[in-house]
């Protein structure tokens, strides 16, 4: 295995509803990251697409979509969906292609435009697809299933409504700073508390909306592309856990879980960042920049716990006595998170590698994490469906 | 329970009231002695033979695991003539068999709600179909 560098990433800005093809987005940040790498797009070996699951048949194919607009080129296209972790399988794959010598370089790239609503049920049978139960006969949109978990750990650890307020106070602070970012409105504290519940005890302010945007990621181990990059970056490691029987998270889509836990909560997501730091060699203590899902002010807290940045039920300390802010040895999502950006399915996990990314490259402006050297980003998707990627400079 | 002929489920094989009292329809796997819900919903032990699978009801009683209001309708495909919005959905476990499944919350003031209070499964007739019937779903509510 030979060493695998980001040497170009690109954005389009995430947003609300759009009438525009996913293409369109998608282009954008491709032609930002061929760009930011200052290569052409000839030099691109592979296209691991993140699925646009909303988008037909396109959406499924949507590296053969993006190739064409740019030139068919012949290369290996790839598409693959794995939810809301979908962009962590797409750098995964190019980065073991690469550190494989199998190719040279390869683009990781999603594009969303999220559909007008809701995200529901994508069939209509009810035996092979459980998230025709839950919508049909559950009566169970996405944040109920977080608001379930939310309510247990305020019942064992004693969270509160006011630490479930401050994780939106901190990401809305951050994101106000974020150019990229489609919320950048900053809250107080009183705002948030009187902002309306969604689904008890997490309130409208709380919860990350659906969103539309594209990221794209160069990767390479072309020692002359390397030379030539602003700030290239290491991938140390870059993972994917899937879940461990026993696991009493009950998952989104699902009707039911085990009532006596023999695995860790958000077990995939425990098991994608062990992986990572025992491949990379790096572990929690040494992360100045952590990129968390902040679908809800929940996750936030939780996966401080499940990622081992603290112990069970400690991370409404950390963030009560400012561990987690910028300044502090770990500053957990200087983007604003999901917060500040609502999710993107197959772009998010990109976004959130290049937000780790500019900050290691110092590109961070106002939201910057001074002498950032460590990186992480830390995914989550239905179904049991996690990635982690570690990254240096 | 009262003119149950007349009522059909959304989708089959999920809840039980042949009996006369309201079930929830599990599978158990005989092998690794997990239950599933549904029954589909297979969650076998790693290494487990996957042998003996066999359907079962699961308790008619539970106890509340964690619950939430939600303050919005549930937009479609769920479907319902009546106004339950604000409804509470509740996780209740049924000890024995090890499993905590989800489900709307009726007939229950929603500001006693506590989680360890006793539930029992129950029926939500959501619409009528064209033939009359109605469609329901599993639901819980307080023990009395």
């Amino acid at each position: 295995m030979r060493d695998v560098y980001i040497i170009g990433t690109g954005i389009h800005p995430w947003m609300g509803f759009s009438e525009q093809v996913f293409t369109d987005f998608a282009a954008v940040a491709v032609d930002g990251a061929l760009k930011d790498a200052n290569i052409e797009w000839q030099k691109i070996e592979a296209i691991m697409a993140g699925i646009f699951i909303y988008g037909g048949n396109a959406g499924h194919l949507s590296g053969q979509y993006l190739e064409s607009i740019f030139g068919e080129t012949g290369i290996p296209v790839v598409n693959v969906y794995n939810a809301c972790a979908t962009g962590s399988a797409s750098i995964r794959m190019a980065y073991n292609s690469i550190a494989a010598g199998e190719t040279e370089t390869a683009l990781a790239f999603g594009a969303d435009v999220s559909p007008k609503g809701f995200l529901t049920a994508k069939s209509d049978n009810a035996v092979q697809d459980r998230d025709v139960i839950r919508w049909k006969m559950g009566g169970l949109p996405n944040p109920i299933y977080w608001a379930l978990e939310c309510r247990k750990r305020m019942e064992k650890y004693g969270t509160t409504e006011e630490d479930l307020a401050l994780v939106k106070v901190l990401m809305s602070e951050y994101g106000s700073k974020n150019p990229h970012a489609r919320f950048k409105k900053q809250y107080s504290m009183e705002e948030v508390l009187k902002s309306v519940y969604v689904c008890d005890p997490l309130r409208l302010y709380e919860i990350c909306p659906v969103s539309t945007g594209a990221a794209a990621v160069i990767v390479t181990a072309d020692e002359e592309l390397i030379s030539k990059a602003d700030n290239p970056v290491k991938i140390n490691a870059t993972t994917m856990g899937s879940a461990i029987y026993g696991d009493p998270t009950i998952r989104i889509s699902a009707l039911s879980c085990p009532s006596v836990p023999e695995a860790p909560m958000l077990s995939e997501s425990y098991s994608a960042s062990r992986q990572a730091y025992e491949k990379s060699g790096i572990g929690p203590e040494d992360i100045d920049v952590l990129e968390l899902p902040d679908n809800s002010s929940w996750h936030y807290l939780v996966y401080l716990e499940t990622c081992g940045f603290c112990g069970d039920g400690e991370a409404d300390k950390m963030l009560r006595d400012g561990e987690t802010k910028i300044g502090a040895k770990l500053a957990v999502n200087p983007s604003g998170g999901f917060s500040s950006h609502g999710e993107a399915l197959s772009a998010q996990a990109l976004w959130q590698v290049i937000e780790c990314t500019n900050q290691l490259r110092g590109r961070c402006g106002d939201r910057q994490v001074e002498g950032a050297k460590v990186a992480m980003a830390q995914t989550y998707g239905l179904m049991g469906n996690s990635g982690t990627t570690i990254m240096t400079v | 329970m009262e003119n149950m002929a007349n009522k059909v489920a959304r989708i089959p094989n999920l809840v039980d009231w042949s009996t006369g009292e309201v079930r929830l329809m599990s599978a158990k796997c005989n092998s690794c002695g997990t239950y599933f819900f549904p029954r589909e919903h297979y969650q076998h032990r790693p290494g487990c033979s996957r042998e003996g699978v066999e359907n079962v009801l699961l308790a008619g009683k539970g106890k509340l695991a964690s619950y939430t209001i939600q303050y919005y309708p549930c937009p479609a495909p769920f479907k319902t003539e009546k106004k339950i919005t604000p409804y509470g959905i509740g996780l209740v476990e049924f000890e024995n068999e090890k499993i905590q499944v989800t489900g709307i919350i009726i007939d229950t003031d929603l500001k006693s709600l506590e989680i360890g209070m006793e539930m029992e499964t129950t029926i939500l007739e959501m619409y009528t179909n064209e033939e009359k019937q109605q469609v329901v779903t599993w639901a819980f509510k307080a023990v009395q």
